[in-house]
């Protein structure tokens, strides 16, 4: 088998790359025998690795070469390819995220001779999503969900109260399981209240920088002359990742950074004299940023924690979204780019994005093939799939696919599937975007006969198929 | 000392760290400079994506294509319907890596993972079709892929022949993960250091037969244990600058 020989070099290996810049270089060939090569593909994204389930995603891929090298030839390719807008490089203990440069020589019958190389991205500017999410859980739903645990409860003891009168053993059982479970609930949440009254605390601002202060504020009304041992706030950071799945998935943590706080040491607060404190933690200049890449996170956390001697003590953990606010953090590394340039590429670069978003909607003789496309190039941006399949939903197109293969079940849930009809894996013509056609029974012979070939169709948009990443499609008879 | 909080009422109180495990951060470090020691470019035991599984999996898939099909003379291999082959087996003991390995190797088969507690997903035609997780198959759908009559491949933790037979399937079942060699674990760990390696031209440390058996002994054929075991290890060995050595 021939030998193929590639390696990636970065123009600026040591630069520390930032929203909406290009990564530029050079990947290098050289084979010992003549190989036929049915392109060389470069592709910039990230990936992470560790202890946590694999998760990537990819910026930008490009063919640099396509055809035959002779044996002995050095040969060498310039490319110049976007950088992922997020999530930021990161090397922990249990998670990892790597920006990379992969090249791989596609070769007929043989393994793909690869090559890869890191480099740096700390972005100016997170997902509009990482910044709506840093939001607590609104005052309701934690009501609601109080109020779902106490009916549970008080049905689980009219439960066992009814069990034990018609069947005492039963009733025994359930009442052995049921009691330290209502009590140990009691104890985290019902006995610090009656001695500190309702206790309300919340995040002041949705997200923090690093450097800045992560601002809360702690009020309570006593109800009774109460001592307390300490009140602290504790900053903790940690990775938190899952591995496997299903009964296998299993959760890892590593606390890497833990600062506590004493807001207040031993003593006696009076009855109905209020308290309140404004907290201002600081986070680190050198902080890593918030992420949330499915089974890979980072998360920044303060606990607020009231020690009460001999009794229960209360406490309530905040999520902290530790994010970039648009501007170069003051602690970062020297070799940055100037300031200047980098926001403008990244102003330009976002309002590039809002414009690819918006297109499709506004134009009524939109095709198949300009709305393909533009799911083609979106296709790992969650929140702009989900803004264009909205924008089309509904339109009927002309199409050209190619039939995969029929789904042997389509999810009984699935209100999509013609009765006694067929749900197929295909994929457009060009680009190739896949897809789920919903195919009705008179079409079963004419799907069956396309068989490889290229089957014209007319269909109906209906939604985005998120586990497989597909465009679902009615198929109109 | 930092001030972290200020009381609205009047009384002044004490503020001091009482704790304070912080480092300065090396998060973007890249690699080169941590893992260089090693020659590595990540910790080789981490959790692997999916088409790098089925790489590296160490597994003999000659009785598996025997059961359900055949080998033809150019190298391809041809399943036959009402066909299935299923793996028995405990967690941990290379089932999924089994199943992935098929994949790889054959174009047209198509794979389903069957989550826990959730609907179960779409299953789509496939020659053959690899099923993970098999058991939880709900059973009016069980009936109607079954009733397809397409060559099978489960990894189960239940045995499925009597409901295989009742469809008309010849069933060939392995249970794996009875026994494991020192030499097989051996070969399974030193591919995935092999594929972690940074540069060619340099050494990298191994794990030897005897780290092998050692580790056998403790944890028996679970090679996922050893495997979360030796992530720890080369964890601390590359945090610490230490010399990587899997076994002390």
């Amino acid at each position: 088998m021939p030998k193929c020989d590639l390696s990636i070099e970065l123009d600026e290996p040591e630069r520390i790359y930032r929203t909406g810049d290009k990564v530029r270089g050079t990947v290098s060939v050289e084979t010992d025998d003549s190989v036929k090569c049915k392109g060389l593909t470069v592709t910039s994204g990230w990936r992470t690795h560790g202890r946590g389930n694999v998760a990537k995603g990819t910026a930008e891929t490009a063919t640099v070469f396509a055809g035959l090298w002779e044996a002995g030839q050095r040969e060498s390719y310039r490319f110049e390819l976007e950088v992922a807008d997020w999530p930021p490089t990161y090397y922990g203990n249990y998670v990892n995220v790597e920006h990379f440069i992969d090249a791989r020589v596609k070769i007929p019958w043989a393994f793909d001779p690869k090559a890869s190389h890191e480099f740096t991205v700390r972005p100016l500017q997170a997902p509009a999503a990482a910044y709506d999410g840093s939001r607590e859980p609104s005052g309701c739903f934690v009501k609601a969900f109080i109020a779902f645990v106490v009916i549970g409860m008080v049905w689980v003891f009219v439960g066992a109260l009814a069990a034990f009168i018609a069947i005492p053993w039963v009733g025994t059982v359930i009442a052995l399981v049921a009691i330290p479970l209502t009590l140990l609930i009691a104890a985290k949440t019902v006995l610090p209240m009656l001695m500190l009254g309702k206790v309300h605390s919340e995040l002041v601002d949705d997200f923090v920088t690093p450097g800045e202060n992560a601002k809360v504020k702690l009020s309570f009304q006593p109800r009774r002359n109460v001592s307390i041992n300490q009140i602290s706030a504790t900053l903790t950071g940690a990775e938190v990742c899952v591995s496997g799945s299903g009964s296998n998935r299993t959760t890892h943590r590593h606390q890497f950074f833990e600062s506590k706080h004493e807001l207040l040491s031993e003593t006696t607060l009076q009855a109905g004299n209020r308290r309140e404190f404004d907290l201002a933690i600081p986070i680190p200049g050198d902080a890593p940023y918030s992420f949330d890449l499915s089974d890979n996170d980072l998360k920044w956390t303060i606990k607020l924690h009231i020690d009460l001697p001999r009794w229960p003590d209360w406490s309530r953990e905040l999520n902290v979204h530790v994010l970039p606010n648009g501007s170069v953090a003051p602690d970062l590394d020297p070799r940055l780019d100037p300031l200047t340039s980098d926001l403008d590429t990244d102003e330009s670069a976002l309002h590039e994005s809002e414009v690819v978003a918006a297109a499709p909607p506004t134009d009524g003789e939109i095709t198949f093939a300009e709305t393909a496309t533009h799911l083609w190039q979106s296709r790992h941006n969650e929140s702009q799939v989900d803004l264009l399949v909205e924008a089309v939903l509904g339109m009927t197109f002309d199409m050209s696919v190619f039939v995969e293969r029929r789904l042997l079940y389509s999810g009984r849930e699935d209100p999509h599937v013609y009765p006694n009809g067929y749900a197929v894996w295909a994929r457009h013509d060009n680009p190739p975007l896949p897809l789920v056609l919903y195919v009705p029974h008179e079409l079963a012979d004419e799907f069956e006969q396309a068989g490889r070939d290229k089957w014209p169709i007319r269909g109906t948009v209906v939604g985005w198929d998120r586990e497989h990443d597909r465009l679902q499609v009615k198929v109109i008879d | 000392m930092n001030v972290i909080a200020k009381q609205v009422e009047s009384n002044a109180y004490p503020q001091q760290e009482a704790q304070r495990k912080d480092r300065r951060f090396d998060w973007q470090t890249p690699q080169c400079t941590r893992w260089q020691q090693a020659n590595l470019f990540r910790n080789p035991f981490g959790e692997l994506d999916r088409n790098e599984r089925a790489e590296l999996a160490v597994v003999d898939l000659e009785e598996l294509v025997r059961s359900v099909g055949n080998r033809q003379p150019d190298g391809s291999l041809r399943f036959e319907g009402h066909k299935a082959f299923q793996l028995l087996g405990e967690c941990g003991r290379g089932k999924t890596s089994r199943l992935l390995a098929v994949l790889r190797h054959v174009p047209d088969a198509e794979y389903v993972y069957l989550p826990e507690d959730q609907p179960c997903p779409a299953i789509p035609w496939g020659w053959p079709l690899v099923i993970d997780e098999a058991q939880r198959l709900p059973r009016r759908i069980r009936r109607e892929v079954f009733r397809s009559g397409v060559p099978l491949i489960l990894a189960t933790h239940r045995d499925l022949t009597p409901s295989l037979r009742r469809a008309g399937y010849s069933v060939t079942s392995e249970r794996i993960g009875l026994t494991l060699t020192p030499e097989k674990l051996m070969t399974i760990l030193n591919r995935r250091i092999v594929a972690s390696k940074r540069n060619d031209h340099l050494p990298i440390p191994t794990i030897t037969a005897a780290d092998a058996a050692r580790l056998i002994q403790q944890f028996g054929t679970d090679v996922r244990a050893i495997e979360s075991y030796l992530y720890d290890v080369v964890q601390q060995r590359v945090e610490t600058d230490a010399e990587v050595r899997f076994i002390d």
